[in-house]
């Protein structure tokens, strides 16, 4: 009986003796890797309609965060523009002379806070008006010049938000010379707190939406285990470890999120490109150039790779929660 | 190759499987378990392939304590086990091939290694040119003959049979049984669970009876009318 020594041969002390060496091991894990991957894509066209399905919710599900990102995203510019755009005026006493203009202007120019300072005197601020009213015959009636001198100051960046006008504000109010500070930052504000919420929106339904994303996958998944549960409990029978039954879940879990993930991608895409135009026509009204700014290559990979890595840990949930507890009867 | 030690089994509400069952199936040897339904014989095959944990007492299996072995350690041990069931447990979305190379596959052999082992195990049963069939075309006998290459293919020192003719004709229930004679003369040792008296008897192997659990006879069996 010359074949009984070969059975001899996986008796041992140990039940983990296996006939394949270390090597052939090590290959075998990463081939089957590679099969695996490959065969839960093709696993997933078996029931294209209910795959197709799946994918379109979770690529509807993830758009929705990823459409309000870019919308934030550019909201964000837009405010950023305005916010840059804009100036203090400071309105000086009737009273004060040329010199002492001058003087202000040498110390404000010095301020960290202040970018550049320009000066417009009573003379050319009558001008400017007679130029922009059309009253320039009634206004040569008058026995003085009524308009003070101004001073347009523009902020330094790190002065041009909301907290860092203020405080630029606050300081210039107490130059003695200056009658009047203008800087219209409430509008800033508002528009400021109105982000601030809709960024709190859209984080909680961001996240409701994910959680959404991970239970549409988890079910999934939970339900191809339990349509598969007799294949598994033979597959156990013949030896097979957890981790090589669960791989094809696993696999299938990530293909999901990758094919939602860029499902979504495309539809953010879409729907921007369709927004662009109406979004163009308005800001010309406030003759504000601006181009929508889509999803910069880095986003769209991250969105992408979260979809997948949701995919994954979505089907490692119900792989961990059912499948392992699979047992051959 | 298996050895029972006073092994116990009882199951929630006191119902006791197996009492205090003792017995040795040395290796190269081949043996009938039998005994009517619910005698105990499904649960003893399952107490081997590790599908249940013995209440009390030894099990040792290739020289390993199965008794508490660890979970994760479970898959390897039944690599060394051939396991052929009544109802088949055959991969019905899979072809005849795939099901037959299945335990190859576990186990990391390359795809070659696996078709011309495959080929081969399905040219033992009798089944060549059937390796690209669904088993759902296949007749019971060709589907136990399916399950049976499947359980042979990693050369396993032990098989494992749970009612391998239960539902096959008498022809067929022995041509089955003859293929477990082949393969027992290869050096593999074989038990079978089977309460076809009449087939026992025929074949005049080693039989332990089981009775409400218990070990109650343990030698060969003759025939009724002979």
């Amino acid at each position: 009986m010359a074949n009984q020594t070969d059975y001899k041969k996986v008796l041992s002390s140990s039940p983990r003796i296996t006939k394949v060496s270390f090597f052939g091991r090590v290959g075998a894990v990463i081939r089957q890797h590679f099969q695996q991957i490959f065969s839960s894509f093709t696993e997933l066209w078996k029931t294209p309609f209910a795959t197709l399905m799946t994918i379109l919710v979770l690529g509807v599900a993830l758009s929705l965060p990823s459409v309000f990102h870019v919308l934030y995203k550019n909201a964000e510019r837009v405010s950023a523009q305005w916010d840059s755009a804009s100036e203090i005026s400071l309105f000086l006493k009737k009273d004060i002379s040329e010199p002492r203009v001058q003087v202000l202007i040498n110390k404000l120019s010095m301020y960290d806070d202040i970018d550049s300072v320009t000066y417009i005197s009573r003379h050319q601020a009558l001008e400017e008006f007679k130029e922009m009213s059309g009253f320039s015959k009634a206004l040569n009636y008058l026995d003085e010049n009524p308009l003070p001198a101004v001073l347009v100051v523009t902020p330094a960046k790190q002065a041009m938000n909301t907290a860092g006008s203020k405080l630029l504000v606050a300081k210039l109010k107490r130059e003695q010379d200056i009658d009047l500070v203008r800087v219209d930052v409430d509008w800033i504000e508002k528009l400021q707190a109105i982000l601030s919420l809709v960024v709190d929106i859209v984080i909680g339904i961001a996240i409701l939406l994910l959680l959404s994303v991970l239970l549409i996958v988890s079910n999934t998944i939970r339900l191809n285990i339990l349509n598969q549960r007799p294949e598994i409990e033979v597959m156990k029978l013949v030896g097979a470890t957890n981790s090589f039954i669960q791989r094809p879940f696993l696999y299938v879990g990530a293909w999901y999120g990758l094919l939602g993930g860029t499902i979504a991608w495309f539809l953010t895409f879409s729907l921007v490109q369709w927004l662009q135009s109406g979004v163009m026509d308005l800001m010309g009204l406030y003759q504000v150039q601006f181009q929508i700014s889509l999803m910069s290559f880095a986003e769209s990979a991250i969105m992408i790779a979260v979809a997948t890595f949701l995919g994954f840990i979505a089907s490692y949930i119900s792989v961990k929660q059912y499948l392992v507890r699979i047992e051959p009867k | 190759m298996i050895l029972f030690e006073e092994v116990s089994k009882i199951y929630a509400g006191n119902y006791a499987a197996l009492k205090q069952v003792d017995f040795h199936l040395k290796q190269g040897e081949m043996a009938f378990l039998t005994g009517h339904s619910g005698s105990g014989k499904s649960t003893l095959l399952k107490l081997i392939s590790l599908m249940e944990r013995p209440t009390t007492g030894r099990i040792v299996l290739n020289g390993n304590d199965i008794s508490n072995i660890k979970g994760n350690d479970i898959p390897y041990l039944r690599r060394h086990i051939g396991m052929i069931f009544q109802d088949h447990r055959l991969l019905m979305n899979r072809s005849v091939l795939e099901n037959v190379g299945l335990p190859l596959l576990i186990e990391g052999y390359s795809r070659y290694e696996i078709k011309r082992r495959s080929l081969a195990a399905l040219d033992k049963v009798g089944l060549s040119g059937k390796e690209d069939y669904a088993p759902i075309h296949l007749s019971g006998g060709e589907q136990q003959r399916v399950g049976i290459a499947r359980a042979i293919i990693n050369q396993p020192p032990l098989l494992l049979a749970d009612e391998p003719t239960g539902n096959l004709d008498p022809k067929l229930s022995l041509e089955i049984l003859s293929l477990f004679e082949s393969l027992n003369e290869f050096g593999m040792s074989v038990l079978i669970a089977t309460h076809d008296l009449g087939l026992i008897a025929k074949m005049r192997y080693r039989t332990l009876t089981l009775k409400d659990g218990a070990m109650i006879n343990d030698g060969l069996m003759r025939e009724r009318n002979g």
